[in-house]
C-alpha cells in the first residue's frame, strides 16, 4: 500500500507536467522539484493556485529519487 | 534562473530553459538513441558507479519519461556524430534547440533547492576515491536498488563481488571541526544507515553489518523502534567509535582501526566501507541567494528565523525542504505544505483566478445494455512497454468476451491519450472501459473523468495494474510479464462487465475550521487558516492560550518564546476570522469531511460548532519521573522547572555549586520505546544559560546520546567549550542518586559510571534536574475516539502515512500538528502549524467535496440487528436505527471508507460493498482460475 | 568511586598550564583509533583526555610521557582537542611536580645538558662548529642571505654531522650565501618544551633570538623540522618573527634554476619518510618529492602512510632522549614498510627519524638491505 502511496506522488506530479501551459503568469514560482518542492506544488495547485516548478535538472524528483527505499516506513521512494 | 524583479505579491522571474534536444511531444522514451549512442559518460544519477551515454533519460521512473542530451554529446562537442537523429523513428531529435527565456509573473516564491550530498573527496581522510570499495552512502543508495548499477544486487566496486562484511562509518563530513568538514550534525544519517543496513540484511541475511558512531541519533517519530530493529537483527554490530580508514589488503578489503573502551584498538577488514555522507547546502546556493536576495547562514543553508521558519529574509519568497538544513522527508514534505500555506496567506485574494473549472456531459443510462468493453492497454513509455508485449496484450484483449474494441497508447494518462479514451467510448459506444496501466490508487479518478466526459456513470471503469504489479516486478522475465499481463487483463474485463453505475454525494463543504488545542501549534495553524480566509474556532482546555511554550524562557536557537507566545495570542484574540473558547471541554464531536458538528462548553458555554475541517493540536503532557528521588527531595526538579526557576531567579538554583542533569527519565526504555527529541537540547539550553549567569558552577550532564541533531550540535560543542561536563552512561547501568548525610548536612549525590575511564564518578549536586520525557497527553485516547483518528503505538496521533500525508489523519478532514504527533522543537512545531493550515485550506478552498459511490448498504431483510458490523467498523460509519421490521443496521455512506470489514463480520451477508459486490469479485476470480482458457486464447493471440 | 569534588583543584592546574581544550572531547576514540602507539602496545589517548577533564590524571603515569605529538590525532580530532598542547600542559606539572616515572628520567640530564651547555647531548659548547672543520663555512655576518642552523643533532651526531657537511657542500655548490653562530647557537628548544620543560624553551628561545638579532639575521636555514616547526610558529610568541626555510624547501628552487650540476647518477629506488613536523605540522610534501624526482638515477616509490598519513619515526615530543622498548619502536615498522615497498634507500629529512632509523637498521639487521639518507646527502651524491 505503501508502495502505491509512494507512487501516488508520482502520478500526480505526471498530470501536473501534462497540464497544458497556459500565458506566463501564475501565483507562485517552486524552484527546486525535489520532495518538498513537489508537494509544495501540489498542495498549491489543490488549493486554486497556478504553480511553476522548475528543476535545473532534467528530470524533477531530487535526492529522493535516488534514494533505494527511505525511513522510516521503508517504502519505495518513487 | 536567470532574474528576479519586484515585491511580494508581482515577481517577475526570467527563468532560462536548458534545450534537451529532444523534442517532447515526439520522444517515446524507446532509447534506442540511447542504445546507438556512442558518447559514454558517467551516469550521474547512479553516482558515476555506471556509464550513461550522451542522451539518455535520467532513470526509470523519471519525469517527464523522455530522453534528452547533455553536454558530452559528441555533435554539441565537436559538432560530429548525430546518430541519434539517424535512429529516432519518431524524429524527435532536434539539435536547433536554443536556450530559451521565458519571463514569468508570480506573487510569491518557495525556495526549495534541496541539498547536496556531503564529498569525502573534500577532506581526504576517507580514502574515498582511492580505494575502490570505500564507497559513500548515496553510491551505497544506488546499489541497492533495483535501478542502479547492479541492478538492485548488492556487489562491491573493485571485483563485483557481493560483500559480506560492510562497516558503515558515521559522521562524514558532520559533527567534525576539522577543516573540510561541516560542525552541524546532518540529522538524517543515523537513520537512513540503520534503513541501510535493514535494506542489506533483507538482500543478503548472511551480511555481518557494523556501524561505526558517537551517538546514535533516532530522535524521530518511530526512529527509536526502528533503529532496534536493525540492532536485534543477527550480526549487527553498532560500535561507539569514530574510526581510521587505514588501507587495502591484496584483495582490495578495506582495513579499518577503531577504539573501544574495553578492548582497546582493534584493526579489522572489511569487504565494503559505507561512508555515511551528511548534507551540505546546495552548490547553487550562493547564486540563488545572489539572485533573489535573501540571505545565508554562516554555514550556507538558507537563513530563516526560528521564529518565522519558512520565510527567508527577503518577504514574498519562501523556503521549504533540507535548503533551510538538514532535515528528514516528512519534515521537508510538512514544510512544504507550510510553505504552501504562507503563500496562500499573501495571495489568498488570487485563489481560484486561474484555475478553471469543469463541466460534464449528461450521464447515459446504459444499465440495461449489453456490456461494450473497450480495452486501453498503456506502455507508460518503456515503462511497461520495454518488458511486456503491449501490442500482443492488445491482440489478447480483442478476443474477450464483451469486448468489443482495444488499442495501445504511449501514455494513456496524457491529456490527449484521455481525450482519445473519451472520443472512443463516444464513437463505438462503450459502455465499460478497462485501462491496463498503473495503479489505481492514484489515477483512478482521473480515468473516472475520462468516463463522465463521454456521459458514461464513472463507476465503468476498471484499471488493470500492469506496471507495478507485472512489469516492474518481473523486467527481467518478459514473456512470462505478457502471459500475466493478458491474465490481469482478462480479470479486469470480467469483473467490468459485471460492474454497476453508482451515485457519488457531493457535499458542501462548511467554510471554517476547527482548531484543537491553543498552544503554539494551534494558534499558528489558526492564524494562518484566518489568513487564507476561513472562519477558525479556537478552543483551548486551559484558562490562556500558550500552552506549553508558555513556561518556556529562552531556547538555543535565540527565539525569545515569551515574547513569541504574547504575540500570537494577541493576534489571535485580534483576529476578526478567530473565535476563541477557552476553558472549553468538546463534548461531543460528529460528522465527517467538509460537515462536523461539534459541541463544546466553554467560558461562552454551551456551542454547536459547524466546520468544514477538524485540526488537533493538543500537545503532550510530561512525565512525571518516579525515580531519581524526584517528589521526595526538593533539590530534585525536572528540566522544566529547572528552567522557570532559573527564570525566576532562585538564588538556590543559581548560586548552586553543581547542577546535575539526567537525560532520558521516561523513555527510550522497554515502556516506552521512543525519544522524546527535544530534553537534549532542552539540557544544554539550560546548562548554557546556568554558565552565563554563574560561570563558577560545575555543570554536569548525565546522558545515553547526545541529540542535538541539525544546528544544535554547535550549541552541545559551545556548551562543551564553557565548561559544561557530559558523561554518558549505558542503559543497563543508569545513575544512582542519594541523600546521604555528611558533616551534619544532607548532600544529594549522583553516582554515575564512565564507560571510557572505566571508573565511577560521584557528584555532589546542589540540584538535579531531570530530562522528563514527553508522554502522550492524558486524554489522547478520548480524543482519538471523540474524532475517530488513530494513535500510533507510542501513544501519539497517528498521521495517514509519515511521508506522503504527515499532517493529516486517516480519516478525512481531520489534521494534526504540533506535539500531539510527536515531541518536537517550536520551529519544527511552527512549520508543522502552517502545514497543517495550508491542508485545511486547500480543503476549505473547496465549495464541495465529493463522497464516493464505492460505499457499504445494508439488505435490511436480511439484517438481523446483531451489530457485529459496527463493532469491525474502524470509522464508526455504521448505527443501529429502529425500523417497523425491528432493530437494523444503516450505513452513513460519508463516512465509509468502503474497506469492507464488516462484510465479512455479517453472519447474514445482508452488508454489501458497492462496486466490490460478490458477483463482480466472483467473477474475477472464475476468469483468474479460468486457466485453460486462457492457454487456448494465448495460443490463438500468440 | 571518585567524588568530582576532591579533583576540582586539578582541573583547575591542568588549565592554568594549557589544558583548556581538554574539556571539548565527546569520546570519539578517533584518536586512539589513529595512534601509532596502538600499532604496538595499547595507549589510550582519549583515556588520557578524559582523566584529565576531571582531574584524574595519574601525574606519575608512563603514559603521560608516550605521546610522540606526531599530529595524528589533533589533525584528525572532530573538537579540536588540541592533543599536543594540552598534552605538554600535563608534562608541565609533572616536571613542575619533579615527578618522572623511569622512562622520563632522561629529561632531566637533558635540561641540565641544555641549561649547561645549549644542547641536549651534553657536549661542550665549544665544540658546537666542529662538523665544518676544513669546509671553509664562514661565520654568518649581514648580507649573507641565509643564517644556516643546523641544529644540535648536526652540530654533534657522528652520523648526522654528515648530513651538515652535506648541506654546506650543497650550498656551496649552488653559491649560496651562507653563514653559522657556532657557539653562539643554542637548541632550538622544541622537543624540550614538549616535555614539559616551558622554563627551558624559554630560556633557548630568547637567547637564540637575541643573537639572530645581534647578528642581523633576517633569513633562517635549517635542517630539521623541528627547529622549523618552533622557529616558524612559536618564536612568534615571542615577538620574534623570522623567515624560516627548511631546506627541502630551499632545493627544489635551486634545482630549478640550474644551480647544480649533477652527473649521471647510480640507479637506485628510494621511498621518501615525511617526517611529522615537515609533513603534517608545516604541511610540506611536494617539496622533497619534486627534489627527488629530479635527481639523476633515483626512482621513488611510496610507502604504505604516506603525506599526512605518515607513520611517527617515534622520535618527537622528547622520546627521542628516552628508552622505547625493542618491539616498540615505530622506526621498526616503518623500515619493513620501506623494504616491502621496494626501496634499497629510505630518505627522509630530520635528523630524528635519521637517528631513530639507523639504529632500527642495525638492531634489525637490515644494513645490507636499506640505506638511510638525508634528502640533502642524496642530493650531494647526485653532485
Ligand atoms: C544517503 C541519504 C539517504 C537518505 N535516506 C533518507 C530516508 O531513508 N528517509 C528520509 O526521510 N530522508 C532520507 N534522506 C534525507 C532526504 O533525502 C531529504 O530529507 C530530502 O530529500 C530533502 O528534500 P528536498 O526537496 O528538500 O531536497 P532535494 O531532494 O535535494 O531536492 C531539491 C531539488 O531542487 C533542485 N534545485 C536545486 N537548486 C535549484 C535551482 N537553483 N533551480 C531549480 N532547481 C534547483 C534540485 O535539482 C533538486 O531536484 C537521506 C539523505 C541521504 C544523503
Ligand atoms: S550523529 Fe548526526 S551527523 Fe552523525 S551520523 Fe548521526 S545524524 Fe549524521
Ligand atoms: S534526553 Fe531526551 S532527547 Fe535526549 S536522548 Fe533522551 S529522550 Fe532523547
Ligand atoms: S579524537 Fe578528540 S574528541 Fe575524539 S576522543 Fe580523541 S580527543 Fe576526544
Ligand atoms: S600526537 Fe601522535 S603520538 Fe601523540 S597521541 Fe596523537 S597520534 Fe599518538
Amino acid at each position: 500500500m505503501n508502495q502505491e502511496n509512494g507512487s501516488a506522488l508520482t502520478e500526480t506530479v505526471r498530470l501536473l507536467c501534462r497540464t497544458p501551459g497556459g500565458p506566463r503568469f501564475g501565483d507562485v514560482l517552486v524552484v527546486g522539484g525535489g520532495i518538498s518542492g513537489i508537494q509544495a506544488s501540489l498542495d498549491l495547485a489543490s488549493a486554486g493556485f497556478k504553480v511553476y516548478l522548475i528543476d535545473r535538472g532534467p528530470a524533477i524528483g531530487g535526492r529522493m529519487a535516488q534514494l533505494d527505499k527511505t525511513f522510516p516506513t521503508n517504502d519505495c521512494s518513487m | 534562473m536567470d532574474r528576479v524583479a519586484g515585491e511580494a505579491g508581482d515577481f517577475t522571474v526570467t527563468l532560462l530553459r536548458k534545450p534537451r534536444y529532444v523534442l517532447e511531444e515526439k520522444c517515446t522514451g524507446c532509447t534506442t538513441c540511447v542504445e546507438y549512442c556512442p558518447a559514454l559518460c558517467p551516469d550521474a544519477f547512479n553516482q558515476g558507479l555506471s556509464q550513461s551515454k550522451a542522451i539518455h533519460i535520467h532513470y526509470a521512473q523519471a519525469i517527464p519519461l523522455i530522453a534528452y542530451i547533455d553536454d558530452s554529446c559528441l555533435y554539441l562537442k565537436e559538432r560530429k556524430c548525430r546518430i541519434c537523429e539517424a535512429v529516432c523513428k519518431n524524429r524527435a531529435i532536434d539539435f536547433r534547440q536554443k536556450p530559451e527565456t521565458l519571463a514569468v509573473n508570480v506573487g510569491a516564491v518557495i525556495l526549495a533547492p534541496g541539498f547536496e550530498p556531503y564529498d569525502p573527496r573534500e577532506s581526504g581522510r576517507y580514502g574515498y576515491g582511492r580505494l575502490a570499495n570505500v564507497v559513500t552512502s548515496m553510491d551505497f543508495e544506488r546499489l541497492m536498488c533495483a535501478t542502479g548499477p547492479t541492478e538492485g544486487e548488492i556487489r562491491r566496486p573493485s571485483d563485483g563481488r557481493p560483500p559480506r562484511r560492510i562497516a558503515w562509518v558515521q559522521c562524514v563530513g558532520s559533527r567534525r571541526v576539522t577543516p573540510g568538514e561541516n560542525r552541524y550534525c546532518s540529522a538524517v544519517c543515523c537513520t537512513y544507515t540503520q534503513k541501510q543496513v535493514i535494506l542489506t540484511k533483507d538482500h543478503d541475511p548472511e551480511a555481518a553489518c557494523t556501524i561505526f558512531h558517537n551517538d546514535v541519533r533516532s530522535f524521530g517519530k518511530d526512529f527509536e523502534r526502528f533503529c532496534e530493529r536493525a540492532a536485534r537483527l543477527p550480526d549487527v554490530r553498532f560500535i561507539r567509535s569514530y574510526v581510521s580508514i587505514v588501507g587495502e589488503t591484496a584483495g582490495s578489503n578495506v582495513v579499518v582501526r577503531y577504539a573501544t573502551a574495553s578492548e582497546g584498538v582493534r584493526e579489522e577488514e572489511f569487504d565494503l566501507v559505507v561512508l555515511s555522507v551528511g548534507m551540505k547546502p546546495p552548490a547553487e546556493a550562493a547564486r540563488l541567494a545572489e539572485r533573489f536576495g535573501i540571505a545565508l547562514d554562516p554555514s550556507g543553508f538558507c537563513r530563516v528565523d526560528p521564529a518565522h521558519p519558512l520565510q527567508t529574509s527577503r518577504p514574498g519568497v519562501f523556503v521549504s525542504g533540507a535548503f533551510a538544513g538538514p532535515m528528514d522527508i516528512p519534515e521537508s514534505v510538512f514544510a512544504a505544505s507550510g510553505a504552501g500555506a504562507r503563500c496562500g496567506e499573501l495571495l489568498s485574494r488570487r485563489r481560484g483566478r486561474l484555475a478553471r473549472e469543469r463541466v460534464f456531459p449528461p450521464e447515459k443510462d446504459v444499465a440495461a445494455e449489453e456490456p461494450r468493453v473497450g480495452v486501453f492497454v498503456c506502455h507508460c513509455g518503456a515503462n511497461i512497454g520495454r518488458v511486456v508485449d503491449v501490442p500482443a496484450t492488445v491482440e489478447y484483449a480483442r478476443g474477450l468476451p464483451h469486448v468489443v474494441y482495444a488499442q495501445e497508447q504511449l501514455f494513456s494518462c496524457a491529456t490527449n491519450c484521455a481525450k482519445e479514451i473519451t472520443a472512443i467510448a463516444r464513437e463505438k459506444g462503450l459502455n465499460r472501459l478497462v485501462v491496463a496501466a498503473c495503479s489505481p490508487r492514484t489515477l483512478e479518478p482521473l480515468f473516472r473523468d475520462t468516463l463522465r466526459e463521454a456521459g458514461l456513470n464513472p463507476y465503468f471503469f476498471e484499471m488493470a495494474n500492469i506496471r507495478e504489479h507485472c512489469s516492474w516486478v518481473h523486467s527481467l522475465e518478459k514473456d512470462a510479464a505478457t502471459r500475466k499481463a493478458r491474465d490481469i487483463v482478462r480479470m479486469s474485463v470480467a469483473r467490468a462487465s459485471r460492474l454497476e453505475p453508482l451515485k457519488e454525494f457531493t457535499l458542501p463543504v462548511h467554510k471554517a475550521a476547527l482548531v484543537l488545542g491553543g498552544g503554539v501549534a494551534g494558534m499558528t495553524c489558526a492564524l494562518s487558516i484566518a489568513a487564507q480566509g476561513h472562519l477558525v474556532h479556537l478552543v483551548e482546555r486551559g484558562e490562556d492560550l500558550g500552552g506549553l511554550a508558555r513556561r518556556l524562557h529562552t531556547s538555543l536557537d535565540g527565539m525569545d518564546i515569551p515574547a513569541r507566545v504574547r504575540d500570537l495570542a494577541e493576534r489571535v484574540y485580534a483576529n476578526p476570522r478567530i473565535r476563541v473558547y477557552t476553558r472549553a471541554r468538546v463534548v461531543s464531536a460528529e460528522g465527517y469531511i467538509g460537515n462536523f458538528l461539534t459541541r463544546i462548553a466553554s467560558d461562552r458555554g454551551e456551542s454547536e460548532i459547524r466546520h468544514g475541517a477538524t485540526v488537533i493540536a493538543t500537545g503532550a503532557d510530561l512525565y512525571r519521573p518516579a525515580e531519581y528521588r524526584y517528589g521526595q527531595d526538593g533539590r530534585v526538579l525536572t528540566l522544566l522547572e529547572l528552567e522557570e526557576a532559573i527564570a525566576r531567579g532562585e538564588e538556590r538554583v543559581l548560586g548552586a555549586g553543581r547542577t546535575v542533569m539526567i537525560q532520558c527519565v521516561g523513555c527510550r526504555n522497554a515502556e516506552r520505546t521512543y525519544c522524546s527529541r527535544i530534553c537534549c537540547s532542552a539540557a544544554v539550553k539550560n546548562a548554557r544559560r546556568l554558565k552565563e549567569l554563574n560561570p563558577a558552577m560545575d555543570v554536569c550532564i548525565l546522558y545515553r546520546d547526545m541529540m542535538t541533531y541539525g544546528f544544535r550540535e554547535e550549541a552541545y560543542r559551545e556548551a562543551a567549550e564553557r565548561g559544561v561536563r557530559f558523561i554518558r552512561f549505558e542503559p543497563e547501568r543508569p545513575p544512582r542518586v542519594e541523600a546521604v548525610a555528611e558533616g551534619g548536612a544532607s548532600v544529594l549525590r549522583v553516582v554515575v559510571d564512565d564507560p571510557v575511564l572505566g571508573r565511577t564518578l560521584a557528584m555532589d549536586a546542589g540540584v538535579l534536574a531531570l530530562a522528563a520525557a514527553v508522554v502522550p497527553a492524558a486524554d489522547a485516547p478520548e480524543i482519538a475516539g471523540l474524532f475517530k483518528v488513530a494513535l500510533g503505538p507510542d501513544g501519539f496521533f497517528k498521521e495517514a502515512h509519515v511521508k506522503l500525508r504527515p499532517v493529516e489523519f486517516a480519516t478525512d478532514g481531520v489534521f494534526l500538528c504540533g506535539q500531539a504527533h510527536y515531541p518536537k522543537h517550536l520551529p519544527e512545531t511552527i512549520k508543522q502549524a502552517y502545514g497543517a493550515a495550508g491542508r485545511v485550506a486547500a480543503l476549505l478552498a473547496n465549495d464541495t467535496v465529493v463522497a464516493s459511490g464505492a460505499v457499504c448498504e445494508v439488505l435490511e431483510r436480511r439484517c438481523i440487528g446483531c451489530g457485529s458490523c459496527i463493532a469491525a467498523c474502524t470509522y464508526g460509519a455504521i448505527r443501529i436505527s429502529e425500523t417497523k421490521a425491528g432493530p437494523k443496521a444503516a450505513v452513513n455512506p460519508v463516512l465509509c471508507k468502503g474497506d469492507g470489514l464488516c462484510n465479512a463480520k455479517c453472519p447474514t451477508g445482508a452488508i454489501v460493498l458497492k462496486h466490490f459486490t460478490d458477483e463482480e469479485l466472483a467473477s474475477q476470480i472464475d476468469a483468474a482460475a479460468d486457466a485453460a482458457a486462457s492457454e487456448t486464447l494465448n495460443r490463438k493471440a500468440g | 568511586m571518585e567524588n568530582l569534588a576532591d579533583y576540582q583543584e586539578i582541573v583547575d592546574l591542568i588549565r592554568a598550564n594549557g589544558g583548556e581544550a581538554f574539556k571539548r572531547c565527546f569520546q570519539c576514540g578517533l584518536c586512539d583509533a589513529v595512534c601509532p602507539w596502538n600499532r604496538f602496545r595499547a595507549f589510550s589517548m582519549r583515556r588520557i583526555v578524559r582523566e584529565a577533564a576531571f582531574g584524574l590524571t595519574d601525574i606519575e603515569s608512563e603514559d603521560l610521557w608516550r605521546c610522540t605529538t606526531c599530529g595524528r590525532c589533533p589533525a584528525q580530532c572532530p573538537r579540536d582537542v588540541r592533543q599536543i598542547d594540552s598534552g605538554t600542559a600535563l608534562r608541565r606539572i609533572a616536571t613542575e611536580y619533579g615527578v618522572f616515572p623511569p622512562t622520563a628520567r632522561p629529561v632531566r640530564g637533558v635540561r641540565g645538558s641544555l641549561m649547561a651547555e645549549g644542547n641536549p647531548l651534553n657536549e661542550p659548547r665549544r665544540k658546537r662548529a666542529d662538523w665544518a672543520e676544513g669546509l671553509g663555512v664562514p661565520a654568518f655576518a649581514e648580507g649573507m642571505e641565509f643564517l644556516y642552523f643546523p641544529g644540535c643533532y648536526l652540530c654533534y651526531d657522528p652520523r648526522l654531522k654528515k648530513v651538515a657537511r652535506a648541506t654546506a657542500a650543497v650550498l656551496q655548490a649552488a653559491g649560496v650565501a651562507f653563514g653559522i653562530l657556532g657557539e653562539r647557537e643554542n637548541c632550538c628548544g622544541e622537543s624540550i618544551r614538549k616535555a614539559g620543560d616551558e622554563e627551558a624553551f624559554k630560556r633557548l628561545a630568547r637567547e637564540n633570538i637575541k643573537a639572530f638579532i645581534d647578528h642581523g639575521v633576517r633569513k633562517i636555514l635549517v635542517s630539521s623540522p623541528h627547529c622549523y616547526h618552533t622557529f616558524k610558529n612559536e618564536y612568534p610568541e615571542f615577538k620574534a618573527a623570522f623567515e624560516v626555510v627548511h631546506i627541502a624547501q630551499l632545493l627544489p628552487g635551486l634545482l630549478a634554476a640550474g644551480r647544480l650540476a649533477f652527473g649521471d647518477g647510480r640507479a637506485r629506488t628510494v621511498a621518501f619518510h615525511d617526517p611529522c613536523y615537515l609533513g603534517r605540522h608545516n604541511g610540506i610534501f611536494a617539496e622533497p618529492r619534486a627534489v627527488l624526482s629530479r635527481l639523476p638515477g633515483i626512482r621513488t616509490v611510496e610507502m604504505a602512510e604516506t603525506q599526512a598519513d605518515s607513520l611517527c619515526c617515534g622520535g618527537g615530543g622528547g622520546r627521542i632522549w628516552m628508552e622505547t622498548p625493542r618491539g616498540e619502536r615505530f622506526a621498526d615498522l616503518r623500515l619493513t614498510q620501506a623494504i616491502e615497498a621496494g626501496a634499497e634507500v629510505l630518505v627522509t629529512a630530520c635528523p630524528y627519524c635519521i637517528a631513530n632509523f639507523e639504529d632500527s637498521r642495525l638492531t634489525l639487521g637490515l644494513a645490507e638491505k636499506i640505506e638511510i639518507r638525508d634528502l640533502t646527502e642524496l642530493v650531494q651524491e647526485a653532485l
